[in-house]
Formats: C-alpha cells, sequence, structure tokens
C-alpha cells in the first residue's frame, strides 16, 4: 500500500493550523480533506497546543458537527429553521484522558508534530460516524446572499469546565473540513449503455437510439465520449440531437430531487435523420463547475471561494448497502440524449447512468488521467503528495504550516 | 323635532348641551329614534329595524370614535413601518415579501375609512351621504375580502416555501400574479352593491356612522347575496389557510423526523445536544403562529358573519346598534395587527424596522413569542457578516 515511487515527490508535510482570537489555543490539522473509503474513513486527526498556565484547572474539550442546511436563511419565516447541527462527537482533549497503558495511537502527522510542538501539544482524533454523509454545496444563485445550502463539517474545541459548557468566542476556534469520496482504484471495463426506442401512433416502424459512454467511471474534467447510434426505422425524421450531462440531486433531508444539466450540446449534424437512414457519432462533453458559475442549486464538491471547486462527486455506498440508505445529499450523474422527432412525432430520451469522482490518490491511473485535468491539477497533487507523505516521509522538520482561516472563507461563525 | 334636528345640523356637529337635549327628547317622547337625524331626502338610506332604537346617546359615539381613532395610529405605524421598510431596502423586495406588501395595501383600504368613521361619529350621521355609503363600503369590502383571499395567498406561499425550501419558492411574477389575484377576487363583490345589482347595496348599520352590506332588506335577494358572500369572502379563505397551514406543519413534522433519523442512522441518538428540545421548538413554533394567523382571521371575520347571517336569516331583534358595531370593530382591528403578526416574525423584516426605528430593538414585546427573538438574532448575525 504504501506507494514508494511517490518519495520522489514529497517536499514537505504540509500542516494546517488556526488559532483562537485571544491567540491562547492553537489547533493543528494534518488535512483539510478526509476521505471515506467505504470500508472506513481518515480519522481526524490533529493536535492542540495549549498553554497549561493559561487553563487554571478548566479543561479543553473537541467536537465534530455537520450541519445540513436545506434552505435559504432569509427564507426561515415562521421561526423555521431550515438547518440543523448534529454532534458526531465529542471528548476531552485536554487534559488528556489517555494515560499509561491506555495510551491513545497517534498517527504519523501527530506523532511528528508533538515532537515538533513539545510537552504542550496535545493529540486528539475523532472518528467519522460510519454512514455519515459527505461535504456537499449547493451553488448559490447571483442573488442570493446567505449562507449556501449543503452538508457541512466543522471541527470545534472549546475552553470550559465540562463538556455541556458553550465555550467562549474568544477561546474557540472551528474549523471546517471536508470529507469526501474518491474513485475506486479500478475504473471498472463495464461500458455503461442503453437502447431504447419509439414508436409512433399513426404510422408503422420505429426510432431505435443507443447511446454508449466510453467509461463508467470519470475523473473531474475528464472529457466524456458518448457514442450514439440512430436507426431510424419509422416514417419521421428526426430533427436535432441533444446531448446533456445531467447532475442529479437528491436532497434526503428534506425528501426533495432536482437535476441541473451541467453540460450540454445540439446539434443537426447527420439530420434530419430521415425514413431508412442511420447515424452514429461519438459526441464529447466536459461537465465543468467552471461552466456552470452562477446558476442555482448546482452541488459542488468544494467550497465557493476555493479556487479549484469542482462539481460534486457521486456519492458511493458501500457494498451491500442500497443507495436509498445513503444520507445527507446524494449526487448521481447520468448522460442524457434527446432526439427531436417534430412538432408531432414528440421526443425520444434515454439517460446513461456513469459516476464522476476524483481518482484516489497514489493509484496509478489516478495520477495520470488526473495530469490533464486542468481542474484539479495543483492541488490535488499537493494533496497526494502530503498524503503520500505521510507514510513514507521521516524526515521529522519538514513541516509547512499553513493558516487554516485563509483558505476556508466559509466558516462557521460561531 | 324636525327643529331640532335642523339645528344639530346646522351646527355641523354635535355640542353637549344639543346632544343632552336630544337624549331628552328621545327618553321623553321616542321621536329621537335612530336615523331620525337623517334629512328626509336621505331618509331611504336607513333601514327601518334601525329606526326602532333610541338615537344613541353622544358617548357611544364618542367612545367609538376614541376606539378607532387609536385603532387608526396602530395601524398607521404597523402598516407604515412595514410598508416604509418594504420600499426603502433593497433586500426585504423578495417574492414572498410582495404578498406582505400587498397585505399593507389591503390594510390601507381599511385604514382610509378609520378617520371618516371619526368625522361620522362626531357628526352622528353618515358624512357623505348614499354616494359616500357606497365609496365606504367599497373599500371596507375591498380591504377585507382582498386580505381575507391575501391571507389564503400567503399561508400558501409560506408552505410552498416551508415545505420544498430547496425548489419550492416561487417567483416574484407568480406571487405578484397571486397578489393581484386578491384584488380581483374582491372585486365582484364589491362592485355589486355599488352598482346595486342582485338586490345588494351598501346601506349605513349600526350606529348608522359606517356603511356595509345591507343584511336586512326581506328577500330572498339579499338572502342568497349574503349566502354567497359569506362562502366568497368566509368560508374559501378560512377553509385554505387552514388546509395550507396544516400541510405545512405536517411537513414541518416530516423535515424533523427525517433529520432525527439520519442523526439516529449515525448513532447519534444518545448525545444529548442533539437537541430534541430544539425540533420540538421548532414545531410549536409553526404551530403558534399558524394558529394565531388562523386565529385572527376568524376572531375578526367571524362576528360580521354571524352578524348578516342573523340579519338575513335569523332573529333581528337581537341586533342592537351596538351589536352590529362590534364586528365593524373585530375587522378593524385585524386589519391593524396584521402588519405586527406578519411582518414582525419575519426575520429580515425585523431587523429592517429595528434598523428605522432603533428603539423597538428592546421593546419589551420581543421575548413575547421566542419566534421572534430567535429570527431576530439570524438577521443580526446576518447583517454582522454582510459588514
Amino acid at each position: 500500500m504504501i506507494p514508494v515511487i511517490f518519495l520522489a515527490l514529497v517536499v514537505a508535510v504540509k500542516v494546517f493550523k488556526k488559532t483562537t482570537p485571544n491567540g491562547k489555543i492553537t489547533v493543528y490539522l494534518g488535512k483539510r480533506d478526509f476521505i471515506d473509503h467505504l470500508d472506513h474513513v481518515d480519522p481526524i486527526d490533529g493536535i492542540l497546543v495549549v498553554d497549561n498556565e493559561y487553563l487554571k484547572g478548566r479543561k479543553v474539550y473537541g467536537q465534530v458537527t455537520t450541519t445540513y442546511r436545506y434552505g435559504r436563511e432569509e427564507d426561515e419565516v415562521m421561526g423555521v429553521k431550515f438547518s440543523k447541527e448534529i454532534v458526531l462527537a465529542r471528548e476531552q482533549i485536554v487534559p488528556m484522558t489517555h494515560h499509561g497503558d491506555d495510551k491513545m495511537e497517534l498517527t504519523p502527522v501527530q506523532d511528528k508534530l508533538v515532537k515538533k510542538l513539545g510537552p504542550n501539544a496535545y493529540p486528539f482524533t475523532f472518528k467519522f460516524p460510519p454512514a455519515s454523509p459527505c461535504s456537499v454545496t449547493l451553488q448559490p444563485g447571483e442573488d442570493d446572499s446567505s449562507k449556501p445550502l449543503g452538508v457541512e463539517y466543522t471541527v470545534k474545541t472549546f475552553v470550559g469546565e465540562n463538556s455541556e459548557d458553550r465555550g467562549h468566542k474568544r477561546s474557540s476556534v472551528s474549523l471546517a473540513i471536508k470529507k469526501l469520496q474518491y474513485a475506486p482504484p479500478t475504473r471498472g471495463r463495464r461500458l455503461p449503455s442503453s437502447l431504447v426506442s419509439k414508436g409512433f401512433t399513426f404510422s408503422q416502424g420505429k426510432i431505435n437510439l443507443e447511446v454508449t459512454l466510453d467509461k463508467e467511471i470519470y475523473y473531474h474534467g475528464e472529457k466524456l465520449g458518448a457514442n450514439v447510434t440512430v436507426n431510424n426505422n419509422s416514417r419521421k425524421a428526426v430533427k436535432n440531437i441533444k446531448v446533456y450531462v445531467v447532475q442529479h440531486c437528491e436532497v434526503t433531508m428534506v425528501n426533495a430531487q432536482f437535476s441541473r444539466h451541467v453540460a450540454s450540446l445540439e446539434t443537426r449534424e447527420g439530420c434530419p435523420i430521415t425514413p431508412g437512414a442511420s447515424f452514429t457519432k461519438t459526441f464529447y462533453l466536459v461537465p465543468l463547475a467552471s461552466s456552470n458559475k452562477d446558476r442555482r442549486g448546482i452541488a459542488l464538491d468544494g467550497y465557493l471561494k476555493d479556487d479549484d471547486v469542482n462539481l460534486a462527486s457521486s456519492t458511493l455506498v458501500a457494498e451491500g448497502k442500497a443507495p436509498s440508505e445513503a444520507m445527507g445529499i446524494v449526487i448521481s450523474y447520468s448522460l442524457r440524449v434527446k432526439l427531436n422527432c417534430g412538432t408531432l412525432g414528440g421526443e425520444l430520451q434515454t439517460d446513461v447512468p456513469f459516476k464522476l469522482l476524483h481518482p484516489a490518490p497514489g493509484t496509478g491511473a489516478g495520477e495520470g488521467g488526473e495530469k490533464k485535468s486542468a481542474m484539479k491539477k495543483g492541488k490535488s497533487q499537493e494533496r497526494s503528495r502530503y498524503e503520500n507523505s505521510c507514510y513514507a516521509d521521516d524526515d521529522e522538520d519538514n513541516i509547512v504550516f499553513e493558516d487554516f482561516a485563509r483558505l476556508r472563507l466559509n466558516e462557521p461563525d460561531e | 323635532m324636525r327643529l331640532l334636528n335642523a339645528s344639530v345640523q346646522s351646527a355641523s356637529g354635535w355640542h353637549l348641551p344639543v346632544a343632552m337635549a336630544r337624549t331628552a327628547a328621545a327618553s321623553s317622547g321616542g321621536a329621537g329614534s335612530l336615523g331620525s337625524n337623517f334629512p328626509p331626502e336621505h331618509m331611504g338610506m336607513v333601514h327601518e329595524h334601525w329606526r326602532q332604537y333610541e338615537a344613541l346617546s353622544i358617548y357611544w359615539h364618542l367612545g367609538l370614535a376614541m376606539v378607532y381613532t387609536f385603532l387608526m395610529f396602530t395601524s398607521l405605524i404597523g402598516n407604515g413601518l412595514v410598508g416604509y421598510a418594504f420600499l426603502t431596502c433593497r433586500g426585504l423586495r423578495t417574492p414572498s415579501n410582495i404578498l406582505i406588501f400587498n397585505q399593507v395595501g389591503m390594510d390601507l383600504m381599511m385604514f382610509v375609512n378609520i378617520p371618516w368613521f371619526v368625522v361620522n361619529s362626531v357628526a352622528g350621521h353618515f358624512v357623505g351621504w348614499e354616494t359616500g355609503c357606497d365609496v365606504y363600503g367599497f373599500f371596507g369590502s375591498v380591504g377585507g375580502m382582498g386580505s381575507a383571499m391575501n391571507n389564503a395567498i400567503i399561508a400558501f406561499d409560506r408552505y410552498r416555501t416551508i415545505a420544498f425550501p430547496i425548489d419550492g419558492r416561487m417567483s416574484g411574477k407568480q406571487t405578484t400574479a397571486l397578489a393581484i389575484f386578491a384584488w380581483i377576487w374582491a372585486m365582484p363583490f364589491s362592485i355589486f352593491p355599488w352598482v346595486q345589482v342582485l338586490g345588494a347595496k351598501y346601506v349605513p348599520e349600526g350606529f348608522l356612522t359606517s356603511c356595509s352590506f345591507d343584511f336586512l332588506t326581506e328577500g330572498d335577494e339579499t338572502r342568497f347575496f349574503m349566502a354567497t358572500i359569506f362562502t366568497w369572502a368566509y368560508v374559501i379563505p378560512v377553509t385554505l389557510i387552514s388546509i395550507f397551514y396544516s400541510k405545512l406543519y405536517g411537513k414541518v413534522r416530516e423535515h424533523s423526523n427525517m433529520l432525527a433519523a439520519q442523526a439516529k442512522k449515525m448513532n447519534m441518538k444518545s448525545l444529548a445536544s442533539n437537541a430534541d428540545a430544539d425540533k420540538e421548538s421548532a414545531e410549536i413554533k409553526i404551530a403558534k403562529i399558524a394558529f394565531t394567523i388562523f386565529f385572527m382571521f376568524i376572531a375578526g371575520w367571524t362576528p360580521y358573519a354571524v352578524v348578516a347571517f342573523i340579519g338575513a336569516f335569523g332573529d333581528r331583534s337581537i341586533l342592537t346598534p351596538q351589536v352590529t358595531m362590534f364586528p365593524a370593530i373585530a375587522a378593524k382591528v385585524v386589519s391593524c395587527i396584521d402588519p405586527w403578526i406578519y411582518a414582525l416574525n419575519h426575520p429580515r423584516f425585523r431587523a429592517e424596522i429595528e434598523r428605522i426605528v432603533p428603539c423597538l430593538k428592546g421593546s419589551p414585546k420581543r421575548p413575547k413569542t421566542d419566534a421572534m427573538s430567535d429570527g431576530k438574532s439570524v438577521a443580526t448575525e446576518a447583517t454582522g457578516d454582510a459588514s
């Protein structure tokens, strides 16, 4: 599992840090994105540094919360709240509750930080609950001013006498983190396809439409190839062909579903496809977040102000689980082809499902395809560098601290 | 007696000695019956039913005038603030708020009648005679029926917003169309009495200082008209309001149950801060506000419906002038409270109004409904972010 080949790329371990407004407590996290591997999720591992004299017997607690926001703040009339915060874990960090034999296992990055930051560094580890949903943000429209809709995660630490204390803003720190899924290591051999046909009420014969995709799983930024074959055995003519990439978004908390076209093309090539004729062509589309700016309701993986924002990844469910069991906001994609058979003929339409995700860092397939993708290139390389170094690197002083707050403008303001 | 009446009119109003003289005359001879101060050419306005009562003491008129003056200021402040906030603050001009603004418009129609009524009370008769009566009746009717339908539309809008928070909101065009629809809804039964079709007309009622539909004239036409108007302006809106708010409540429950189920799936049930209390209060808040709105409507319009029905179908001997005036007041009170109910439990309206009138911030009203204070804190947070 250790990807030795990437050792050459290792420059430094990047660690994100954030300090409380009063400057007394600093929290370090090895990463901001935590990956759901279906069978397990990366633990949230971090270090907290606090001046013991500051605490004066008080304790420091940490908690992980997920916030579902499923309606705009400005629409919260009648005392309704369109958001729900669920505390997923809450533990005491200082003083440490693990002693002696019970000593907690440290992840490599924690180990490194504890050594570097000295005796006032306290490690903490939180786990995502097994069924927790992935981070998704729904893009607000141009005129929306309030917080975006979606599923968010926050790590928060606060000072208090007991875990039920709310803590004071000055001595609290909140870090917005993401829970994401990556594509499985292999892309699968199966090519998704769909075959449909349409007959007409007052005339004989049918139009057949077959659509086959060139992959089952696409990486963000990759080009989708859709092979479209039309066999016209009817007496109607096909006037034009429309191809869309459709993002399906299911907001489970309010039982709402909606779809958005995230890429589309319309062509008259080969049209009209007259009775008896047939037509085959491969159409290419690239679904990108950047071509859907300011469109309300487009689901995104990242935060809005990140430069590397990309469309939301398809939601994967662990084997043996029904997709309907997925929680939060469930994302899926399909390629939709529509044939326009004239005013009286109506439309012939089919959907071919596919998946859109990031390649798992460290998988060979990942790097190859990723290089081409303009969108995520910089960040994901950085990420994979770090991910790998985390396991393989042993250079202790090679730590780069990055300010957490600057990168996450979308902080919860508590 | 004719002389005395003439002197009352020539004084163009009342003054105490005259009024006392009138009361004295009434008690001694009975000639001072209600409506007897109407000149003969306008006597046709007054239904016989009222003439059997003695003319009312000036204190009754004065008392009502005071109540109305109070209502006038309440309405002016409430509706004025909401209207001003809507017109001056861009952020408030959302599709849903068009309906709130429309409500202000409806209340304003009712408001026009209030100072008029005060003048009538002071004059002791209906100022403007037949034409005035028609105009007064028309304003009252449009304001009343329009706001009934507008209430139902607001209920619908809230249902859409809350039940389908992601894609259910109506566009500005849709809500504008609905706002116009409320006005159209109010028109037929406001215009018919004016042009006196279907046997309907506006007549003075109660103290003969306000005008409304004629529910006293004998005949099937009047009865038919009253039954129709009852369905149109009362039954249909009330039904719609209760349907939308109960559906809304059901949806809120459904959402919170779904959220609770998801929290449970993540094994979060044991954690204290999952705030079951929070979930409770959201539903209770909704129920409270929905019930308030529903109750307001019922309280505002049921008295009128009852009086009109008694007049048309029942034992009208219980319809004394005092009894008949009560519904008019109830309806006006509702039109004064409307803006406070609708706009002031709206977080952004509250924030804006508190900006306009900073002293409202510490008003003792706020802690009364937690919905309000909650909404407020959200709103201030939001503005804090923006700055």
